[in-house]
């Protein structure tokens, strides 16, 4: 199979996963007997005729599922609506303004942690004592397994509350660094360790050998031809590494005061604002979908092996 | 039908001791297995000794440091932590524990079907769960979690949106694991004889399946333990004044206090870290060819 054959054929399994990730909280959310008109205690809820036009305009009175078609449809045409409970926020402004903000947390994590936790791995599966590799791998640990609220809220503690380090919010560089580096650090001890392991195997494969005996450098051993058949394991934790930054996100973003999504999704989630967790939801589903199938690709293109075994196998 | 159906191994006592054998002899395992017990046998047993009230209001000594008279300090409203910890502990241990039944249940009979089905029926039942595996866990136990506080109560809430949110890797593992069951002699002599689905399932696959899901069981405790402190850490957990792990750390961050978030964080880390440690250990011993691949279960933690 090509690779855009491939391509292709993963891009058209993630429309009826999209579809169905909507249908499934369009109908948690309809079904499970809260209303927005009705806002849990300490909630101020919205006027009558208010409410009389949100109904009339989300079609809220239909059947759920003729509901969700016309939400469907105006998902397709970008017409968000207004929030049902923010009156004076239009849905699809919050996508608009705190989604980019998100990606843009999401993506400068990602660029950092992913070279650091590849050079950490490295450095621990090709050090010759056996104490820096503990210390590799005990530093990559450590970074996984301390929960990111934890990191988030120590490091706005110190630089931000005791220190005076930094502003919050998301307005220049000097307050994206605190959060850009408390959401990488946990992706860091992931790809360390799964790049040592792969490393540390890739070291024992007879190509290595042929290219000491034939007098390579070892950088370029290292660097070139092993980390090559190393990085396959890494790409293909693409979903797992997303995972990751979207939790974390969550946490970051609420230490800091970034605008992101996360805070909307909770509070909107609370007080069952469906166009705003709708259409967070859908937006979240879409990044982390093409995530995905950017990382299904990278790795079709690391691993050619990966192309034929599409539909065999549960992936 | 009710043919004699040929009778299954089931684990013979000497194959499980050997796997008994085979952990102790790992120094990792009998550390993490070490942790996890003391760990239970605090939260457990230090409740009925404590000289502390966990509730215990005393406005006239919050947010102390450590003493003799409260080993971990006190809280911002003077109740100690150590006291809280433990209590703290049940509850989050309980949530894990039920949750974990769940998953279990859920990932055998769902992976069980697609591997004794096979055909379309399995395709569909992977295809949902390679679907869900690709959306993260938080944002859909949130959704669950805030539908379901409607209807049930907070815990059980809770329990559920962790379930449901966690069973699918149980399912793959289960369903791999019968897949290669099925073709042992055993089980084509019981089917060649005549026995039922249902009887092939009780008799011969579940019995034959406790590692796998012991395998599964270890690798979700922490994501369990862990998730029940991330919901309550964004203001999602029981209600106060119910001690979780969570929530103790969620009282360290609203009152800005990072020792009591340090404590909370601790337990959960030892916790976590220890199974996974077990977890690994254990997987490596049932089936060494796994060896090589954990570094894969680990990074499922935080998710």
């Amino acid at each position: 199979m090509s690779l855009l054959a491939y391509a292709a054929r993963r891009l058209l399994w993630t429309v009826p996963l999209l579809v169905g990730v909507l249908l499934a909280t369009y109908a948690l959310l309809r079904g499970s007997g809260g209303s927005p008109f009705r806002p849990p205690e300490g909630y101020i809820g919205v006027p009558e005729t208010y409410e009389r036009l949100l109904r009339r305009h989300y079609h809220l009175d239909e059947p759920w599922l003729v509901e969700f078609a016309y939400w469907l449809e105006n998902v397709f045409t970008l017409e968000f609506g207004p929030s049902l409970v923010l009156r004076e926020l239009d849905v699809a402004a919050i996508v608009r303004d705190s989604l980019p903000v998100t990606l843009e947390l999401v993506a400068l994590s990602a660029a950092w942690a992913v070279p650091a936790g590849i050079a950490l791995g490295v450095w621990g599966a090709t050090s010759r004592s056996r104490l820096a590799d503990l210390l590799a791998t005990a530093t990559a640990t450590l970074l996984l397994v301390v929960p990111v609220f934890f990191v988030a809220f120590a490091l706005r503690q110190y630089a931000f509350a005791d220190w005076g380090l930094v502003p919050l919010g998301w307005d220049g560089w000097r307050s994206k660094v605190l959060p850009v580096l408390a959401l990488g650090l946990p992706p860091v001890g992931y790809v360390a360790r799964l790049i040592r392991v792969a490393m540390a195997e890739a070291l024992q494969e007879d190509y290595v050998r042929t290219a000491v005996a034939m007098g390579l450098r070892r950088w370029r051993i290292v660097w070139v031809h092993a980390l090559r058949n190393a990085l396959a394991p890494v790409v293909a934790a693409g979903i797992p590494m997303v995972a990751l930054l979207v939790t974390g996100a969550f946490f970051v973003e609420r230490a800091f005061a970034v605008p992101g999504v996360s805070a909307f999704f909770v509070e909107a989630a609370r007080t069952r604002d469906y166009p705003i967790v709708m259409n967070l939801t859908a937006a979240l589903a879409v990044v982390v979908l093409a995530a995905n199938l950017v990382s299904d690709v990278l790795l079709a293109l690391v691993d050619p092996r990966v192309r034929d075994q599409v539909g065999r196998e549960g992936s | 039908m009710k043919a004699a159906s040929a009778d299954p191994p089931v684990a013979p006592p000497a194959r499980r001791r050997q796997t008994l054998v085979a952990l102790a002899r790992r120094p990792a395992a009998v550390g993490a297995a070490a942790v996890l017990l003391a760990l239970v046998a605090f939260v457990v047993l230090f409740p009925l000794v404590s000289a502390h009230d966990p509730n215990d209001v005393d406005f006239a000594k919050t947010r102390q440091g450590p003493s003799l008279e409260h080993p971990l300090g006190t809280d911002q409203f003077g109740r100690d932590l150590l006291a809280r910890v433990a209590v703290g502990g049940r509850t989050t241990l309980a949530i894990a524990v039920a949750a974990l039944t769940i998953i279990l249940a859920l990932g055998f009979v769902w992976g069980a079907t697609a591997a004794l089905a096979g055909g379309w029926v399995d395709s569909l039942l992977m295809r949902v769960v390679d679907g869900l595996f690709a959306i993260p866990r938080l944002p859909i136990a949130i959704v669950l979690l805030v539908v379901l506080s409607f209807r049930a109560q907070s815990v059980a809430a809770i329990v559920a949106a962790l379930s449901i949110a966690g069973w699918m890797l149980t399912a793959r593992l289960v369903r791999g694991h019968v897949l290669s069951l099925k073709t042992r002699d055993f089980v084509v002599a019981a089917r060649a004889t005549g026995a039922t689905r249902r009887r092939i399932v009780r008799r011969h696959i579940l019995p034959n399946s406790s590692g796998v899901l012991l395998v599964a069981a270890l690798l979700e405790l922490p994501t369990v333990v862990v998730g029940e402190a991330l919901l309550s850490v964004l203001g999602l957990g029981p209600p106060p004044p119910t001690a979780t792990w969570g929530n103790i750390a969620y009282d360290g961050w609203q009152f800005a206090r990072l020792w009591e978030m340090l404590v909370a964080t601790v337990a959960i880390v030892l916790f976590a870290g220890a199974a996974n440690v077990l977890a690994d250990a254990v997987g490596d011993v049932l089936d060494p060819r796994r060896r090589g691949t954990r570094t894969l279960g680990a990074g499922r933690l935080s998710q």
